[in-house]
């Protein structure tokens, strides 16, 4: 029998089952964390830190990745408030800024409410949300490519930059990477980077229901859960 | 590397993953770098994946995965040593030994590396040659020490380098 814990999010007392995460209990219940560099069914790694939430324990509040926080009896969760929603847009803006070409990433963006870039556009190729790694690694346990590398020089890379042994050419690591997933209108050009927003009218009817699950049309864009799941078709 | 040498570093050690960055230390400090084919052969015995080896070696700075010099010279760039001159005593061992930060003389007599800090602050601007630590270098106290090093019999390098600690 699957044991369950009580939890509060956002003043809403829902029972998960224990050892699931709180983005996990939190996308079960129809509460819409936003998250990007998270697989389904694989274990997490808090690397893109667009998921925080505040975890409050005894009247102090933390800010933390909810992915990486795994659920305990009578935890207090707040995924809304003013400053996860500053800080979300903030790590939202930056990893639009570092990669705008990717469909994924722009919907993210608007997912939490970036509205203007602040910082100039880089057009890398990779944000090293680290997807591609744990699929592979995770999945097909096979460890064929990883993360190479410290600070500004981390990147994603086979041993000795050589097409390793242990790959099979399944192609898994480049089905779940956002980078995959092209702008509408076309790749954009270096120079010509913008903030999407075409799909801004979509985020009328979030805004009236902070938190919660529109199914938002984003989801298919950066292969949200509740997509991955099939709740809907 | 030899293999024997390689064989009883691994002695001892074989399957247990745990084991890899003592591994990989002592290779580092037997030949200075960790070769490629000493990382091949440590993913087999180690049963850890050649990924994993790779990126343990490439993250840590302590190991450096192209060959270095029978001296290695390393400027402090912190702070301290900044304004104190590092950038003039960095340009000296560049242009005396004629070669680029992080790479090694043709030779293979010296290499020239930059660190952020040695935490000897109050000393600065600091230098280590193969791991002893020399204070307040300048310009001209460098050029004597390169050359010092330079003429020095090779056999004999690994020994006499504490004549040299102050």
């Amino acid at each position: 029998m699957i044991q369950r814990v009580a939890i509060k999010i956002d003043g809403m007392i829902i029972r998960a089952p224990k050892g699931t995460s709180v983005l996990d209990a939190a996308l079960d219940y129809g509460i819409c964390i936003p998250h990007l560099c998270r697989v389904p069914y694989l274990s997490d790694i808090g690397a893109c830190r667009l998921c925080i939430v505040e975890h409050v324990v005894n009247g102090r509040s933390k800010i933390t990745t909810s992915c990486t926080l795994l659920v305990k009896e009578d935890m207090v969760i707040l995924s809304n408030t003013e400053e996860v929603r500053k800080l979300r847009r903030n790590i939202a803006e930056l990893i639009v800024a570092e990669a705008p070409n990717s469909r994924a990433i722009q919907d993210v963006a608007l997912r939490c409410g970036v509205k203007e870039v602040r910082y100039p556009f880089r057009n890398s190729d990779c944000i090293l949300c680290g997807r591609c790694v744990s699929v592979c690694t995770g999945r097909f346990g096979v460890k064929a490519i990883g993360f190479v590398g410290r600070g500004n020089e981390r990147r994603v890379e086979t041993p000795f930059n050589m097409r390793s042994e242990l790959c099979r050419d399944c192609g898994a690591c480049i089905d779940v990477c956002p980078m995959a997933v092209v702008p509408c209108g076309g790749p954009m050009k270096t120079g010509e980077e913008r903030l999407c927003g075409n799909c801004e009218p979509k985020m009328a009817f979030a805004e009236q229901t902070p938190g919660f699950c529109v199914w938002c049309d984003l989801g298919e864009g950066f292969q949200c859960e509740r997509y991955a799941m099939g709740l809907r078709k | 590397m030899t293999h024997f040498k390689l064989t009883s570093i691994l002695e001892g050690r074989r399957s247990q993953p745990h084991q890899l960055i003592e591994v990989l230390q002592d290779v580092q400090e037997h030949c200075g770098y960790i070769p490629e084919e000493a990382m091949r052969t440590i993913s087999k015995e180690l049963g850890v994946p050649l990924t994993e080896v790779y990126s343990v070696a490439s993250f840590y700075k302590a190991f450096s995965l192209k060959p270095r010099g029978k001296n290695v010279i390393t400027v402090c760039t912190g702070t301290a040593c900044h304004v104190r001159g590092a950038k003039m005593v960095l340009n000296q061992a560049i242009g005396q030994l004629n070669v680029a930060p992080g790479e090694m003389t043709e030779d293979g007599l010296f290499s020239v590396e930059h660190v952020n800090c040695l935490g000897a602050c109050a000393l600065g601007p600091v230098v280590t040659e193969n791991g002893s630590c020399h204070h307040h270098m300048n310009p001209g106290k460098l050029r004597k020490l390169i050359g010092t090093l330079g003429s020095r019999p090779t056999e004999e390098g690994s020994y006499e380098k504490n004549q040299y600690h102050q």
